[in-house]
């Protein structure tokens, strides 16, 4: 049984139709990339998954270990194992990130039943998976995200992945805004935590980072749909030709 | 309204034929207070000043001061819960509660004293003192405090005394019968003398009936005098509050109020800071948390007379369910007032459609070489940011008081590490969102 399943997903924002029948089947220990042009939608698929209640979910239906999600509020999926890193982390003044971090842990251990770790306990962790992704203590100390560059902002997303150790982990354009050595840096840590247990679904516009995130499959998305799938050379093909060979012009009618 | 007013003189006069035995000059600034307070009336929605707070709970209340304290023995656990360490003195339904009071541990320098003491150790110079800062004459509540003087605390600090422990003022409120408290409180801190005062104002669990607090504080801060004051206003749902708070500063003092307004269905508290003597100082912080259906009003007047002063204001409300809350915030500088620095910010968040926030900043600038800044904003929870919150696993209740608290910390991060701080947060978190909603008393 495939780790993820999305079947038939349509999504609308408003009365503006984006997903249009999305088929997606990724299997444990499996790493997919999903590509395609601005405005394809590939953000709108990490936003549903996730559970962002700005999209309404119009049909079909996403299933986590054979469990419908589509249903759970984002707080009950990430229970579940879902992880969205996202393209534009937000700045939360006021909320130290370590404290945010410890309360998102201690509730997701919560639901499986676990006990809640301690201020020390919690720091323990913390300290040893921050090196993943070369995190400096200073940030964790700080507000969320608060005056964060862009690479300090994406190595944090990658850092609260490690902590919270999730069974699927959708990367939304983690390598946006990313200059060469951040580029590695994020994708270091990505790699580090890829396992037989985990799923990721890595969604790019470039080919770049697929150098250093090497995946299973690549999928190409265009009008809310995926086009062409296939395995990790459909990703060079794409960078070399763009999306302009796919026929993406048909997709979209 | 006007029976009311008739039922409060009836209230005032009787009380003033039953306390008779006082000092000429006490009875006299009482007989004063009540005529004030029968011109004046009270107010209506109709005055400016009273515009956004209807006032009809507290005409409408059977309202009266008790003669005495009762079973003051069994406050001492609650007492024991909202004490700071150090000096203190506990008010219960407006009297002092002396076994539940200990002024051991004043610096040298500085004297606490009930009021009644005061009136009987030094007459003389309390009579010069008293009603100096608020004036009678001009505030119907004011005036109708002076009228029911009867308990209360003086702070004097002696030229460079330094009060390093917080002096504390507990008025407690019991609610099982419409008492009336009406506390006064005055600090006169001498040349480079430097103190911190706490005021907490608090219910006893238990009662529920409603009970009306008329609060006033009067301070005056000689030259290069420093003062920290926080008042923390955790009264119960049913209380109704109005507290005044009137200070007068010299040269180089700096006074900073913290004011934290949590409790009571109603409850105004009004902050009046006259900048008198040039590098005179001022900082006033003001966090109010209202839900249910609480009525929470703020109002502060700065008063830059003299240049080269400098004031910072920040207000921060944060209402949910039907709470109301409203800022009034005048800044006025004055011709002379040349080289004023005065910023001035409200910033509201409301957590429920039905919540309501009014927020008016008001400057008055008549001199031409200041600075001068204000704004005012009312808003809500950011979606995205708690949408982030919520994708790691918080559950949307935790991720809002997250996110509620963090809007008023900075408030809270203004008051120095120690136990003002750990109290302040004490009645805080019992009001943010997601907390029981048992009528919390203090």
């Amino acid at each position: 049984m495939a780790l993820l399943s999305v079947r038939n997903l349509h999504a609308r924002v408003g009365d503006k139709d984006i997903l249009k029948g999305i088929n997606l089947e990724v299997g444990a220990g499996e790493v997919h990339a999903i590509m395609g042009p601005n405005g394809s939608g590939k953000s709108t698929l990490a936003s549903v998954l996730a559970g962002r209640d700005a999209y309404t979910v119009t049909q079909g239906e996403v299933l986590l270990d054979g469990k419908p999600i589509l249903e759970l509020a984002p707080e009950a999926r990430a229970a579940e194992g879902v992880f969205l890193a996202f393209q534009y982390p937000v700045e939360i003044p006021g909320v130290g990130n370590l404290h945010f971090l410890r309360t998102a842990l201690n509730a997701q251990r919560r639901v499986k039943g676990l006990e809640e770790l301690d201020a020390m306990d919690f720091l323990q962790l913390a300290k040893e998976k921050s090196k993943l992704v070369q995190l400096d203590q200073a940030f964790m100390n700080r507000s969320v995200n608060e005056g964060f560059s862009g690479g300090e902002k994406k190595r944090n997303e990658v850092f609260q992945m490690a902590v919270l150790e999730p069974r699927l982990a959708i990367l939304d354009e983690t390598d946006s805004g990313l200059d060469i050595d951040a580029l590695r840096t994020v994708a270091g840590g990505v790699n580090g935590l890829r396992s037989p247990q985990r799923a990721m679904v890595v969604i790019t516009h470039y080919q770049r980072l697929l150098d250093y995130i090497v995946p299973d499959h690549v999928h190409v998305m265009a009008a809310g749909r995926i086009v062409r799938s296939g395995g990790r050379e459909l990703a060079l093909e794409l960078e070399e030709k763009g999306y302009g060979w796919l026929g993406l012009d048909g997709a979209r009618r | 309204m006007t029976s009311g007013l008739t039922r409060y003189v009836d209230v005032a006069t009787r009380f003033q034929a039953r306390e008779a035995a006082v000092p000429a000059w006490l009875a006299r600034m009482r007989q004063e207070g009540l005529a004030h307070f029968a011109r004046l009336g009270l107010p209506t929605t109709r005055d400016e000043a009273w515009k956004y707070t209807n006032v009809a709970p507290i005409a409408d209340g059977a309202f009266a001061p008790v003669s005495s304290v009762r079973d003051a023995a069994e406050l001492a656990a609650v007492v024991a819960r909202l004490a700071l360490p150090g000096p203190r003195l506990v008010f219960v339904d407006g009297r002092l509660a002396p076994e539940l009071s200990s002024v051991e541990g004043l610096a040298r320098g500085v004297s606490l004293k009930p009021l009644r003491d005061a009136w009987a150790e030094d007459g003389a110079w309390l009579a010069e003192e008293l009603g100096q800062r608020a004036l009678a004459a001009e505030h119907a509540f004011t005036a109708l405090n002076a009228a029911l003087l009867e308990d209360g605390a003086v702070l004097r600090l002696a030229p460079r005394a330094l009060s390093e422990t917080p002096v504390q003022l507990l008025f407690l409120s019991r609610g099982d019968a419409p008492v009336l408290a009406s506390p006064r409180v005055l600090v006169v801190a001498g040349e480079g003398s430097e103190a911190t005062l706490v005021e907490t104002y608090a219910s006893v669990t238990g009662g529920s009936g409603p009970t009306f607090t008329n609060a006033v504080t009067e301070v005056t801060l000689g030259d290069n005098a420093s003062l920290k004051h926080y008042r923390l206003q955790s009264e119960g749902d049913s209380a109704l509050h109005v507290g005044g708070l009137h200070v007068r500063q010299g040269r180089d003092s700096r006074f900073a109020s913290h004011s934290f307004a949590l409790g009571g269905a109603l409850a105004r508290t009004e902050v009046q800071v006259a900048l008198m003597g040039e590098g005179a100082d001022a900082t006033l912080n003001g966090l109010y948390v209202g839900r249910g259906t609480q009525h929470l009003d703020q109002r502060t007047a700065l008063d830059h007379a003299v240049p080269n002063c400098t004031s910072r204001e920040l207000y921060k409300g944060v209402l949910d369910d039907r709470a109301r809350g409203t800022f009034h915030g005048l800044v006025r500088v004055r011709q002379d007032a040349q080289h004023t620095d005065a910023r001035q910010q409200n910033r509201n968040l409301l957590l429920s459609e039905h919540a309501q926030a009014d927020t008016r900043p008001q400057l008055e600038i008549f001199a031409d070489d200041v600075k001068c800044a204000h704004g005012a904003a009312v808003g809500r929870l950011d979606a995205q940011a708690l949408f982030y919150l919520r994708s790691r696993g918080i559950p949307r209740a935790e991720a809002e008081r997250l996110l509620t608290y963090a809007f008023a910390r900075e408030l809270v991060e203004a008051v120095p590490e120690g136990p003002v701080r750990a109290s302040v947060e004490g009645l805080l978190a019992p009001r943010l969102p997601g907390a029981a909603r048992t009528e919390v008393a203090a």
